[in-house]
Order: structure tokens, then C-alpha cells, then sequence
């Protein structure tokens, strides 16, 4: 999606009436929108037990018995999981690819689009599928999948069968670790939250050796201590070491490789962000019984939220830290510790401009979409807001909304909103 | 109401042979196990634990709280202060250097003579909450690896699922697109919407209605579209409420469902989430769970579906179309009755749906508990049989009202209340609210206008 200067910033308004196409259907189901605006679509019921998509009013040729999961690429490619005579395929575009599945689910798309994988099933048997590409080996079981920005696939796969109740084979270890269809030798009685390191080249992960002993592995090496629960891992590229959440003696702290990393100990700590270029480290954290914070490289927030932190991550240069919260029952974002105090009642991730000044989100209030850039709403409310975006020069909003039917695509200028 | 079973209850219950309890204690040596139990009652408990142990004072008001009691001919052993006196306290006062014939009965009587149901708690003067320490023992069990086959496989499916019933991925969604498929017969353009972002609820069931009851999603899609309601369900793990992990003991596999089950309704952007009628599984997300990863409160707005079917019908979203005639009785799960209050929402709604409502006694949050709560029916097989013995009072209870029907808006409830009138040859039915709802109401999708 790095075309974003060939795209249209200049037109202040177009629109796309979609409200026919309830005439034109027997229903159509919620729209998405293409990242530059330009399209509308929706998976549309033609007849009975038929399925197609819309698109700008233009429906595919390709129908289908069932359609869902249906999203554009980021590079503009419209995506969805679809079905005829009981077999699975993606169609990208309205043209199925060649390989067909018993179920398809899980949609991957990489932050370029260059690869779309899914997880599926073949004949009772899990695997990933990538690019129209099968894995080589398929397996009795298939949960978490992943998929790198270079396209390596990562799943955590039964590999022993297990009777029904089973505990002495479970307790033994049946999952482990499969990238790109091939599974890691070390089984264990449990397995999560697999990371990519940025490269796509390795992987880590939770795992569980017994009951009571958690740990994580690092590619084929497993630390060497227990700990009493874990989170996922989190790669950090500048000096090749892996980080993740571990309980000790009731609390939760950092360790790095293996071995003490934060020296502050928390009530809860999850969600591990890491921004490579400058290695700063980022969690969220909870250091009281309800009472939520972040902790950045071991130093918390100098703010508390009482429900939840759902999203944490940092701008492309490392100078903004984001944080979306919920307090006192209303959605907020807070920015460095800064909240902006707007209240929602559904929020969605704020996107970052380019030079890191603009932050640019939508949320709902009193049922009614708005949109907010750097913690001013803009004054004009909708039936839904899609995911805006930024202009490259960090002075222009796209904004793309629904109102009475009508889908709008707008340019804003920042004296518009500020 | 004859028991058939001549022997001593106790005995047979001592005789029975777990697997998952056998193989564990086989494992265990002395050291392990007096070190597994001083560190979970010196290092997992606080100030709570060491008030209820010095406050009892062996009264025994609490005896009579006990339906388990009742249903043994009130034996002293059954009272709920002599279970603890049997587990706990012994374990204390031997500094945890106990027997492995100890372990068992302490295994039996935690896991599957203590519904950790409350209600004792209710007639202790001192508000001492047994529950809470017979689930202090199923941690020790767990700890120790000793927990009944059944309900540990349970857990292991949870741990690796992040549901009950080992549900594969793919046969979550199947089943939610078939259910929406034939459900179009009655409403053609109805739709289970899957992972609709932003829809106002998220709604979240048990692993047993893919499983086996997947009509029950069925009923609950036609009142969501009847309703008019803006909701979702997830494609992704997390669509699973469900916890036995907090009655095992196994508190982290537990932290981890809750964790995964609201990171999901946050990934969606819903306002609240609508939870299918099940107790234990609100007793998880509204409590437990929630609580042991560091949420006082839940995170999102948690309704119970007796809390969203009032609100249906009180509003005139769903209107019922002539009212069930069979005579209804209600039991009021422990969970969401002494755990939620929600038994008089349920009464209402019952005169609202029902011509013919009988009380049974004794009733909303002092009913006694269906006999399956609180893992125990999660037992499996192996218990049937004491699980019955234990029950007589209830199958007394519900044999006292004459009514034909008998609702319990909860999934363990109605798992063990079938097993009661079955056992008991009561000739009940046994129905969920959304089974009655479906049967009376209007099949007409609500408009705004009709308010």
C-alpha cells in the first residue's frame, strides 16, 4: 500500500449510492471499503442459496453457494472465502484459486497484500495454505495461525494422536510448533501465541510442560527455567533476543532470553510491544487490582484506567506510544501517557501520519460515527465510518463513510477537523 | 422415590475407581505431596483463608444449606464444615503430610460431594464461604495431578481449544453456517453474522450447543433477527464462555479462557456481550476468570440471556403470540440466581411466556443447587451414580411442584436435571427460556414503529 501518493487527493467528495442495492438483492451484508476509497462492495444474496459480490454496483460474474470473511488487501485486492458444491476456495477479485478445501477460515494478509493464507481443511486433515499453495504436510489438528510479511506460514498442530479422554496422552505432549508444514520436534502439553521475528525467519513461542510449569521456546531452544503462567514472546531485532511475560511466585515481570530483564514486578503484564529501530520495549500492565497503566521500558505511565488496555503499539519513528483504554466505561485513546478524553462507546486503533504528527481514528458515540483527529471530533456524524487514512505529506484525511445509504468518500484538509 | 442402592452410599463412593485420580496418586510421594499442600495454603492464601479456618466454630447451621446432606439422611460427614474438617483442616493440622487414601476421599468429597453452590454460605453466621475452600482443595488436586479423568479432559480441551467439547476450528463455523442455513426456512434472509465488526453485541455460548445442542444457536439466531439486534458471533476461539479450569483449580488455563474470550468482543468492537443461558459459565466471566487476570469488573458489558430476553419482551421487541400452556415450574441456577440475581427478571418472564407458573420450594436464591453445578457433573460416568444419591432432595423438590415442565436457564442445570428426572422418573421436560421464547413468539421481524 506504498501507492498512496497516486491516489486521488484532490476531489473533495465522491459518492456511491449503495441503498439500491437492497432493490437490486434479496440482502446484502455489512460493506467493505478498498483502502484508497474508491470502492464499496459487499457479498450479496442473488438467489436462493446464491451468493455474489457487489462492488461499486458491479457484481461479480462468480457466484457462489456461501460467501464470508470478505475484506479488501491492502493493496486493493477484495478477498473472501468462498464456496460451491460443498468445496472451499479465496477468491481474489472474483477468481477462485485452483486449490479447493473441505472449509477454509482464518484469513492472513500480509501489510503489502503480497500474500493471503488461511488455515483449511482437507480430507479431516489441518494445514495452512498460502498463495494458492498448500502445505506438504497436513495434520490432525490446527490452531493459531500466522503468517510472516515474507509469507512464512505458522501454525501449532497436533502431531500425536489422542483417544477420547485421553489425559495421560495429553499430559505426554501432542501439539507442536509446524512453519511451512514443517513441524518442530519438541511436542508439548501445550502451545500458544506464536511470533514472527520481522524477518519471517524465526519463531517463538508459549508453551506448557506439565500441569503447573510454563516456559517459552525460542526457535528449537527451550529456556531453561519454569515459570508459573506466560505470555506471548515478542523478538527484539537489535540484539537478536526474545522478550515475554512470565509469573513468578504470583507476579508478572519481563525476562529476556531466559533470564530477569524488567526488575519491576506487576499484577498483570501482557501485550508486549516493541519498537525495533530505537529497542524501546512497551507492556501493558496492571500495578494494582484493577488499575490499569502502561509500562515503558519498565517505567509506568504516569496514568490509570480502570477496565481495560486493548491496544498498545508505537508510531513508524518510536516517538508515539499509543494506548487504546476503556475507563469508567467509555472508550479513550491516550497518546504517551496523554489521554485525549473523548468518551466513546466503540473505538477502533488510531492510524499515525507519516511525519507522526497527525493520529486519526474513528469511534461511535451515542450511536452515531465520528471521526477524530488527534483528539478533536470532526463535526459531521455517520451511519459508519471505514478506516480512514492519512495523506503522504501528513496533510490530508481520507475519510470514508456511510450515511442514509449513501457511501461518501471525502478529502479533508486538517483546518477542516483542527 | 426408592433408592434402589442398598449400600452405603459412602461406601460405593469410596469404592469407585477414577482413572485420573488412580493413575495421579500412584505418581505422588510424600515429599511432593506435603509440598504441593503447604505451598498452596501458605503462598495462594491470604487473610479470607485464615478467617474462615479460625472462625468455624463447627456450629453446624450450615449442615441443613446442604442438599447433598439432605439427600444422605443428614450423615454428619455431608455437612459442609465437616467436609472442610475432613480436607482442609487436616491437612493443616498434619502440615500437609497426609495419606494418599486421604487424597482420594479429599478428591471425592471436593470435586464431587460439593457442588460449591453457596448456598451453605448463606446460613453460616459468620458468611464463612465453603465453596471457596473446597475449590482450595481441587487446586491442591490439581497441583498434585490427582483431578477426576473427566473434568481434567475437559480442561485439556479448554487449554487447547479455548473450549469444552475439543470443538475444532472449522466445525465451529460449519455448524454456525448451517444452523444459519436451515434457520433461513423460517426467515429467508436471517443471518448469523460472523465476526461483524463493530455490531453492538457479541454473543457467546457454551461448547455443548456446537456439539450437540445446535438448535439451541438456532433459536437464539431467529430471536436476534426477529429482535432486530445489531450482533456478531466469532469465527475465532474466544466464542466459548465456557470455564471448568476454575472449578479444577487450574486457575492459569482459566485466567487465559477469560483473557481470550473478551480480547475477542475488543477485537470485534462490540459494546456488550450476551452470554447463552449457562451459569457457571457468567459465575467465569463475570467473577472468576475475569478477576484472576486483573479485572475487577468485566471488561465489557456481560448479559446473562434471562438479563436480554426480559429486556426483548418488556420492550415489545419479541411479543408472544399466545402463551405456553403447560404448567412450568422454574429453578433458578445458583449462579446467576445467589451469584446474579437474576430470579426475579426470570419470574417475570415466565408469567410474561407461561399460563401456568407452580413455585417450587425452596426457591430463587435459596434454591438448592441441580446436583450437576460446580464441575461435578464434569465428573463424568464414573460418578453418575453417588451424583443421583446426592440429588434425592432435588428430585423431592421438583417432584413436590406436579408441573410438567420444568425450565433451567443453564446448560449444567439442564444436563443434571434431565439426570434427575430420569433417575426419578419425575416425567418432566426439561427447556431452556429460548425453547419457550421460540415456541410462543411471533415470527415477525421487529420495526422501529412497533414500539
Amino acid at each position: 500500500m506504498k501507492n498512496e501518493k497516486t491516489w486521488d487527493w484532490q476531489i473533495l467528495k465522491k459518492e456511491i449510492p449503495i441503498n439500491e442495492w437492497q432493490e437490486r438483492f434479496n440482502w446484502i451484508e455489512e460493506p467493505c471499503v478498498s483502502p484508497d476509497g474508491e470502492k464499496i462492495a459487499s457479498i450479496v444474496n442473488t438467489d436462493d442459496a446464491e451468493f455474489s459480490v457487489c462492488v461499486n454496483g458491479e457484481t461479480w460474474e462468480e457466484t457462489y453457494e456461501k460467501a464470508w470473511s470478505m475484506r479488501f488487501a491492502p493493496d486493493g485486492k477484495l478477498v473472501a472465502l468462498v464456496s460451491n458444491d460443498e468445496e472451499w476456495t479465496i477468491s481474489v477479485n472474483g477468481s477462485s484459486w485452483e486449490t479447493m478445501f473441505d472449509y477454509i477460515w482464518d484469513l492472513k494478509i500480509t501489510s503489502k497484500g503480497s500474500f493471503i493464507g488461511a488455515a483449511v481443511q482437507k480430507d479431516g486433515e489441518y494445514g495452512m495454505v498460502v498463495n494458492d499453495t498448500i502445505w506438504d504436510n497436513l495434520y490432525a489438528n490446527i490452531s493459531g495461525v500466522v503468517l510472516s510479511e515474507q509469507g512464512t506460514s505458522a501454525a501449532i498442530v497436533q502431531v500425536t494422536p489422542m483417544g477420547q479422554g485421553d489425559i495421560e496422552g495429553f499430559s505426554a505432549g501432542i501439539f507442536s510448533a509446524a512453519v511451512n508444514g514443517i513441524n518442530q520436534p519438541e511436542k508439548f502439553m501445550n502451545i500458544w501465541d506464536i511470533s514472527f521475528d520481522s524477518q519471517g525467519k524465526q519463531v517463538a513461542y508459549s508453551i506448557r510442560k506439565n500441569r503447573t510449569d510454563y516456559s517459552l521456546m525460542n526457535n528449537n531452544d527451550l529456556w531453561d527455567k519454569n515459570f508459573q503462567f506466560v505470555w506471548q514472546p515478542q523478538f527484539i531485532e537489535k540484539d537478536s533476543s526474545l522478550v515475554a511475560p512470565v509469573r513468578l511466585a504470583g507476579k508478572w515481570t519481563l525476562f529476556k532470553d531466559g533470564n530477569p530483564f524488567w526488575k519491576k514486578n506487576y499484577n498483570q503484564l501482557w501485550k508486549v510491544t516493541v519498537h525495533n529501530d530505537s529497542g524501546k520495549i512497551a507492556a501493558i500492565v496492571s500495578d494494582a487490582f484493577g488499575k490499569w497503566t502502561v509500562s515503558e521500558n519498565d517505567k509506568i505511565w504516569n496514568f490509570h484506567c480502570d477496565t481495560m488496555i486493548s491496544d498498545l503499539f508505537y508510531s513508524d519513528n518510536g516517538d508515539s506510544l499509543v494506548a487504546v483504554f476503556k475507563n469508567k466505561g467509555y472508550w479513550d485513546v491516550a497518546v504517551n501517557g496523554k489521554p485525549w478524553n473523548i468518551k466513546a462507546d466503540k473505538l477502533w486503533s488510531p492510524i499515525i501520519s507519516p511525519d507522526n504528527t497527525i493520529l486519526a481514528a474513528r469511534m461511535e458515540k451515542n450511536g452515531k460515527y465520528q471521526l477524530i483527529v488527534n483528539g478533536k471530533v470532526y463535526k459531521e456524524h455517520f451511519d459508519m465510518i471505514f478506516e480512514p487514512k492519512i495523506s503522504p505529506e501528513s496533510d490530508k484525511i481520507l475519510l470514508k463513510a456511510l450515511k442514509n445509504g449513501v457511501y461518501s468518500r471525502q478529502i479533508l484538509t486538517l483546518d477542516n477537523i483542527l | 422415590m426408592q433408592d434402589t442402592i442398598n449400600k452405603d452410599p459412602e461406601t460405593i463412593a469410596r469404592e469407585i475407581v477414577d482413572e485420573g485420580i488412580e493413575k495421579g496418586l500412584a505418581r505422588l510421594t510424600p515429599e511432593k505431596i506435603s509440598k504441593v499442600i503447604n505451598q498452596v495454603l501458605t503462598k495462594e492464601t491470604g487473610a479470607r483463608f485464615k478467617v474462615y479456618v479460625e472462625t468455624c466454630m463447627r456450629c453446624g447451621l450450615c449442615s441443613d444449606a446442604c442438599s447433598v446432606f439432605l439427600s444422605n439422611d443428614r450423615k454428619p460427614q455431608y455437612s459442609p464444615a465437616a467436609k472442610v474438617k475432613q480436607t482442609i483442616l487436616e491437612m493443616i493440622s498434619k502440615k500437609g503430610n497426609v495419606s494418599k487414601q486421604f487424597l482420594k476421599d479429599a478428591v471425592r468429597i471436593s470435586h464431587t460431594e460439593c457442588n460449591v453452590c453457596k448456598r451453605c454460605a448463606m446460613y453460616c453466621p459468620f458468611g464463612i464461604d465453603i465453596a471457596y475452600m473446597m475449590l482450595t482443595v481441587r487446586r491442591v488436586c490439581h497441583k498434585l495431578e490427582i483431578t477426576p479423568l473427566y473434568i481434567q479432559d475437559t480442561v485439556n480441551s479448554h487449554s487447547a481449544t479455548m473450549n469444552q467439547m475439543w470443538v475444532k476450528e472449522d466445525e465451529w463455523i460449519d455448524t454456525l453456517q448451517w444452523q444459519e442455513e436451515d434457520a433461513r426456512e423460517e426467515f429467508e434472509n436471517l443471518r448469523i453474522p460472523l465476526d461483524k465488526d463493530g455490531a453492538d453485541i457479541m454473543y457467546s455460548v457454551i461448547a455443548p450447543e456446537p456439539k450437540f445442542q445446535a438448535g439451541l444457536i438456532y433459536q437464539t439466531a431467529v430471536i436476534m433477527h426477529a429482535a432486530g439486534q445489531n450482533w456478531t458471533m466469532p469465527s475465532t476461539p474466544g466464542w466459548d464462555n465456557s470455564n471448568m479450569a476454575m472449578y479444577t483449580g487450574d486457575y492459569e488455563i482459566s485466567g487465559r479462557i477469560a483473557q481470550v474470550h473478551y480480547d475477542t468482543a475488543a477485537r470485534l468492537h462490540v459494546k456488550k456481550i450476551v452470554m447463552g443461558e449457562c451459569g457457571h459459565a457468567f459465575r467465569s466471566v463475570y467473577d472468576i476468570g475475569n478477576r484472576w487476570v486483573g479485572w475487577v469488573m468485566p471488561p465489557f458489558e456481560l448479559i446473562h440471556s434471562i438479563d436480554f430476553f426480559h429486556d426483548l419482551l418488556v420492550s415489545g421487541r419479541i411479543k408472544v403470540k399466545e402463551k405456553y400452556k403447560k404448567t412450568v415450574t422454574l429453578h433458578d441456577p445458583c449462579n446467576i440466581s445467589r451469584g446474579g440475581g437474576l430470579h426475579h427478571k426470570a419470574r417475570e418472564m415466565v408469567n410474561i411466556l407461561c399460563e401456568s407458573f407452580i413455585e417450587m420450594t425452596p426457591n430463587k436464591e435459596h434454591n438448592y443447587c441441580c446436583g450437576a453445578g460446580g464441575g461435578v457433573i464434569n465428573c463424568g460416568p464414573p460418578w453418575k451414580g453417588t451424583r443421583m444419591t446426592n440429588n434425592r432432595e432435588k428430585g423431592e423438590q421438583l417432584k413436590r411442584t406436579g408441573a410438567e415442565v420444568l425450565i433451567a436457564p443453564c446448560h449444567n442445570c439442564h444436563s443434571g436435571l434431565e439426570d434427575i428426572v430420569h433417575h426419578y422418573d419425575l416425567g418432566m421436560e426439561v427447556k431452556f427460556f429460548g425453547d419457550i421464547i421460540y415456541e410462543v413468539m411471533e415470527k415477525t421481524i421487529f420495526q422501529k414503529g412497533d414500539l
